[in-house]
This record gives structure tokens, C-alpha cells and sequence, in this order.
């Protein structure tokens, strides 16, 4: 018999199990150790009511997926594979040719790989948002609540920093004043 | 005269023959096809469905602390301590919890769970194994007046 609980109760409940968006950008990081992280989100591993049946994954937006870093030689050796049934349809792409062809499918493809074998790998990939740049539609930024954090941080360049930082940064010691630097 | 003796003598032809096959079909009573009514056909299937389930039953407690340890550290996580470091010093401060009450604390009392937290990182701090734990502030909010 299903006994009635109360509101407070029932509130607290839809709270637990509703769905949580958050936002990865991926610029400068490495998407197959990224695709761990987001897989683990995306299975509700990160919460203290996971479990396999229950279905608790979250939906994770990935921004700036043109801007990845793969390790090494990466780009030019990674070979993804592809056969067409028939004979001699076999085809080999690398990393760089898929992401000129599409800047989400080498994120997408190692998300895909870390989500596992099984049935529920679907549905996982069912909330998983990739985008190319940074614009988001309007519908998908009003849901998104948190952030994951980046696996490395992305470091700034020269030219980002302002005139007063540079002049202000600790030097070990002074030019002199007639040696030319270039 | 009677004959008490002559009982013994007699060819003893085992038990019923009928009751030992209906012993196994009726385990095999849920299974599909021939494999449900025919007695050579359901004793190996039974027999197989039993190996299942003594293996299972050794699977069963494997998956459920595994299940325990995902949760302790999905909490863990949130709460920025490695799951190891919380396992470690929970033991040396003689607090005896099961994973299970630690993944149920976690669910359900999350507060407690994060007091937990806590005593194991003031404990590690307190009695550091390595240097890097050692040159880390103490955890906030613990007050342990050298008792740990």
C-alpha cells in the first residue's frame, strides 16, 4: 500500500533526485581525461545516492570544445576507425581531419568510451550538450546551475595581462641598461 | 511365529524413485522449455542454476561494498578529503564504522558525515605520516584539546 508522505518531505525528495546542469569548459584540456570526469557526472557518480538502477546521472554543457589539447603526438597518430560493411570499406580518420570536420566529435567520442558498455550508456549520452564555441542557447543557459571545475588550469598569456601587473611582477634582477634584449 | 529377522533380508530397493526426480523438477518448476519437464534435461540445468547461485552469492557482498565505496566517495568528494585518507584515520582514531553506516551516514546524515570527515582530517594532521599533510593548515572548526 502506498502511504502518503508529507510535503515537506516530498519536496525534499524531488530535490534529491532532480536533475542538476552544469557547465565544463574545455579549452586547453585534455578530453580523455575530461570524458572521465564528465561520464562520472553524467552516471551520478558524484553523489552519495548513486546507484546503477537509479537513474541520478546529470546533464553536463561543454563549451569551447574547438579549443581541446590533445597529449603528444596525439592529433596526428590517433586513429579513429570506421567500416562500412561492404568490402574494402574500411576507413581510417585522424584526430585532426574528425575535429576539422566536426570540432565536438573527438570530445563526444572519448565521452562515449568512458560512459562504458552498458544499456544505460544511451541515456547518458542523451545529456551530454556539446558546443563548439562558447554560445549557448538561451533554454539550455537558463538551467545550468553549477560548474565543474577544469582539470588543469588554463594559463594566461602575455598579452592578457595589463601594463601594471607586468611592471609590478617580482624580478630576480634588473637589465642593464644598455643590454639590448633583441 | 513372526519372523523379525527376515525384514533385513529383504532387497532394499532404495528410495522412491518418483519423489527424488520431483525433488529436482520442482527447482527446476520456473525454468523454460523441455528443460522445465524432462528429468534428464532439468537435473543439469539445476545443477547449473545452482553453481549461479553459490557464485552469486559470493558476488552479492563484493558489489555491495563496491557500491558502498562509490558513495562514500562521491561524498568524500564533495567534501574535498580523499577517500583513503578518511578510511585511514577513522581507524587510528578507534572509530569502528562499517562502510555501509559511512555510505548510510552519508545519505542520511550529512552533517554527521561531515563532522567525520573532519575528525579524520584534524587526525592526520595531529599525527602526520608524510610532510605534505604536516605543512597543511589544521581543518577549521575542530577543537581537539590534544586528544586525538
Amino acid at each position: 500500500m502506498n502511504r502518503p508522505i508529507s510535503t515537506y518531505k516530498r519536496v525534499q525528495q524531488w530535490a534529491v533526485f532532480g536533475r542538476l546542469w552544469f557547465l565544463f569548459d574545455a579549452k586547453w584540456q585534455n578530453p580523455f581525461d575530461s570524458a572521465e570526469k564528465i561520464a562520472k557526472y553524467l552516471a551520478g557518480k558524484h553523489k552519495p545516492i548513486y546507484h546503477p538502477l537509479s537513474d541520478v546521472g546529470d546533464h553536463v554543457v561543454v563549451i569551447n570544445t574547438k579549443d581541446i589539447a590533445l597529449p603528444n603526438k596525439e592529433w596526428r597518430y590517433r586513429m579513429y576507425y570506421h567500416h562500412t560493411g561492404f568490402a574494402g570499406g574500411s576507413s581510417w580518420t585522424s584526430a585532426w581531419e574528425l575535429h576539422n570536420k566536426d570540432q565536438t566529435k573527438v570530445l563526444w567520442k572519448a565521452v562515449y568510451k568512458a560512459c562504458g558498455g552498458s544499456l544505460l550508456r544511451h541515456n547518458m549520452m542523451e545529456r551530454l550538450h556539446l558546443f563548439p564555441d562558447d554560445k549557448i542557447p538561451q533554454e539550455l543557459m537558463e538551467n545550468i546551475s553549477d560548474h565543474m571545475k577544469q582539470l588543469r588550469p588554463v594559463p594566461k598569456a602575455l598579452h592578457e595581462y595589463t601594463e601594471e601587473e607586468i611592471k609590478n611582477f617580482p624580478k630576480v634582477f634588473e637589465w642593464p641598461e644598455d643590454y639590448v634584449l633583441n | 511365529m513372526v519372523f523379525l529377522s527376515f525384514v533385513n533380508c529383504m532387497r532394499v530397493k532404495g528410495p522412491d524413485k518418483f519423489w527424488k526426480r520431483r525433488q529436482i523438477l520442482k527447482l527446476a518448476a520456473h525454468f523454460y522449455g523441455r528443460k522445465r519437464n524432462c528429468y534428464s534435461i532439468a537435473i543439469r540445468s539445476v545443477q547449473k542454476a545452482l553453481q549461479h547461485a553459490a557464485y552469486g552469492r559470493k558476488v552479492k557482498k563484493l558489489e555491495r561494498i563496491n557500491l558502498w565505496k562509490e558513495r562514500i566517495t562521491a561524498a568524500c568528494e564533495e567534501l574535498n578529503i580523499p577517500y583513503p585518507l578518511l578510511m585511514e584515520n577513522l581507524a587510528r582514531c578507534d572509530i569502528a564504522l562499517s562502510k555501509k553506516t559511512l555510505a548510510d551516514l552519508a545519505i542520511w546524515e550529512p552533517r554527521t558525515f561531515k563532522c567525520l570527515t573532519q575528525i579524520a582530517a584534524a587526525k592526520n594532521q595531529s599525527y602526520p605520516p608524510t610532510v605534505k599533510a604536516a605543512l597543511q593548515p589544521p581543518p577549521e572548526g575542530v577543537i581537539t584539546r590534544g586528544m586525538l
